[in-house]
């Protein structure tokens, strides 16, 4: 059976954040400027993105709210009454609560009456595990729509007084730790919907699912991106292993962590992933009319253009689009934040048969994801 | 030190950073061929982080003591290297004379690297004694065995495959490798000079190695060829990683 894309919201935070102002939202740790920021922020050419906290790193809206509010929106648009909706399926890198799981919260946030639900946790893959559990939840016939969301609130790790918090940690001892401010100007917050259907929408473009497939290398890789531990090798407690939250604080087992050095391996495997659907057949960069690549920072997107054009299965950039630079880098969130504007954006046209094939990276233990669909109208 | 110029500023190592020359235009056999060892080499290129000596490097435990023990173990097929590749040049026939030219010349280049490699040795704390003594570990012995047999036999095309996968690593060496182990050792470059030099001399090799491809992968059993030879060299080169784990015992 197929299934359909037929509806898309989003919610972004607060007002546009320009690269000048990010500084005051997140704070200066220990009231000085960050010697990195402007270099990261230069190599990303992000220039707006939105925070869910205020210039005095007060939470304006929880994770929950947000990802009701792209999922309101999403279904405000929607020619489905919500009572449709048999399943909710929800994406965060950390949800409000450690427990219980995230889509519990956000359902009872939509009051959507015994739906089926599941929480997916990764980082920025775990949009694209909850879409494609629901997809085949939907394959199987068992809803005739299913509701998945993707959130994440990533400035609440981001914070000053996390940094501040952290004195024992390799940010306190070094005078540049780059693995633990990397990402504090690559992240930001919000959220995505997409409505799953059995039939496009009545008016207007629906995305056919075509295919939508992962490859991991956990098991070879190590660890790149992470929360939990405090990024010594030697040392291999995390957070719950300390006598106290307290401690693990301190000691930065709870700042978000970034390799840097193993960052290149990402874009290795994602090329891998590309080059190993091409060979199956799957896919033929000759017949994509359009790319959604979701990379972190435009240094990256020209590395992966680069190899992509090596390996002979190069798209030509013309083909490319993507709203990374004013909405931000928002880890699962990116790819329905990115598909809802692809709908609508005037920047480029997008007619009733156009392919369009996605690249869902994810630097935290090495998965890459690739989603393809067929734009169609009924 | 300021570590994450590396992942901004990005650096290059492998052969899928190593563009194909310009004024070389694949054939279409070459081209599924290139893809075919693109994965061949990043599975290789992966699997190496399972290595334990260099999963430290990506860890940051790796020491100078690590570094004599990968110095002492590779030395063996950097002499036994240049040994298939004359024997190469010498099983291709006389339709075959510009390859033969082209393998020739690389052997002149390579075939006393290992001196290079003994000075690194002994400028890493190592006795040259030791390195002298030191025989070919299990995986070199498997991986030297199969490299004869396969240049034994007439036009061995196949062994573009190794040489990709060598020389890729060569270039891997030299751009990811070689500062690092520096910083995480406090050695110094005098240590890892086969590394880097290797490297910069591996990217001409790599110009070389596209022009022959193209003229020797013609169709699809040149290509099954190359690749599976690629498939069998990375494999037998990882075991000769994983070996030099036992010479710490």
């Amino acid at each position: 059976m197929s299934v359909y894309i037929t509806s898309t919201g989003r919610f972004l935070p607060g007002p546009a954040i320009s690269v000048d102002q990010v500084e005051n939202v997140l704070g200066a740790v220990h009231g000085k400027p960050s010697s990195l920021r402007v270099q990261i922020q230069k190599a990303n050419k992000i220039q707006t993105r939105h925070y869910a906290i205020d210039e005095r790193q007060q939470t304006t809206h929880s994770n929950t709210e947000m990802a009701a509010k792209a999922a309101e929106e999403c279904l405000d648009r929607a020619f489905v009454g919500r009572e449709k909706v048999g399943m909710l399926a929800v994406a965060s890198t950390q949800g409000d609560l450690p427990a219980p799981g995230m889509a519990s919260m956000v359902q009872a946030e939509l009051d959507l009456p015994e739906i089926e639900i599941l929480t997916t946790h990764g980082i920025c893959s775990s949009s694209i595990m909850a879409l494609k559990a629901a997809w085949n939840s939907m394959r199987l016939e068992e809803h005739e729509a299913a509701l998945v969301l993707s959130s994440e609130l990533a400035s609440r790790l981001l914070k000053k007084q996390r940094y501040e918090a952290a004195t024992t940690s390799t940010f306190a001892a070094k005078r540049i730790d780059f693995s633990t401010e990397f990402l504090r100007w690559m992240l930001s917050d919000g959220a995505g919907a997409l409505l799953l259907q059995n039939k496009p929408a009545p008016k207007g473009l629906s995305l056919r699912i075509d295919w939508i497939r992962g490859f991991s290398h956990a098991h070879a890789l190590p660890t790149c991106m992470s929360v939990g531990s405090a990024g010594r090798p030697e040392d291999t407690r995390t957070w719950q292993d300390y006598d106290t939250y307290a401690e693990a604080e301190q000691d930065g087992a709870l700042l978000l962590r970034q390799d840097v050095r193993l960052l290149d391996n990402l874009m290795r495997m994602g090329v891998d992933g590309y080059l190993r659907l091409v060979e199956e057949g799957v896919s033929q960069p000759n017949d994509v009319d359009h790319f959604l690549c979701h990379y972190s920072s435009h240094h990256f997107r020209n590395k992966i253009l680069e190899m992509l054009n090596k390996a002979g299965v190069g798209i030509p950039e013309e083909k490319w689009w993507t709203n990374l630079y004013t909405r931000g880098n928002t880890g699962c969130a990116s790819l329905f934040i990115m598909l809802d504007e692809f709908l609508r954006t005037d920047e480029i046209t997008v007619n009733e048969g156009d392919r369009v094939l996605c690249f869902v990276p994810e630097s935290g233990r090495f998965n890459t994801t690739y989603l393809h669909f067929t734009v169609v109208s009924q | 030190m300021n570590d994450g110029e590396i992942a901004i500023e990005g650096g290059s190592n492998g052969p899928i950073e190593e563009s194909v020359p310009e004024g070389i235009v694949l054939n279409e056999h070459a081209q599924v061929c290139l893809q075919q060892l693109l994965r061949v080499w990043l599975g290789f290129e992966r699997d190496l982080s399972k290595v334990p000596l260099l999963r430290r490097i990506d860890l940051g435990t790796y020491t100078a003591e690590d570094h004599q023990v990968f110095l002492r173990n590779i030395r063996q097929q950097v002499i036994e290297g240049s040994r298939w590749i004359t024997r190469t040049a010498s099983s291709f026939d006389r339709n075959h004379g510009e390859i033969r030219s082209t393998i020739i010349s690389h052997a002149v280049d390579e075939h006393r690297d290992y001196e290079m490699l003994e000075k690194d040795y002994v400028a890493s704390g190592g006795v040259l004694e030791d390195i002298l003594a030191m025989e070919k570990n299990i995986g070199s012995e498997a991986l030297h065995g199969f490299l004869m047999h396969q240049s034994s036999q007439p036009n061995p095309i196949d062994l573009l495959g190794a040489m990709w996968i060598i020389e890729g690593l060569g270039e891997k060496m030299a751009t990811s490798w070689s500062d690092r182990i520096q910083e995480l050792t406090g050695l110094g470059e005098d240590s890892t000079s086969f590394m880097a030099y290797h490297g910069h001399n591996d990217s001409e090799h790599m110009e070389r190695f596209y022009a022959t491809l193209d003229s020797v992968c013609v169709n699809e059993t040149a290509i099954k060829r190359i690749v599976k030879t690629a498939k069998v060299v990375a494999r037998l080169y990882r075991l000769q990683l994983e070996e030099m784990e036992h010479d710490l015992n």
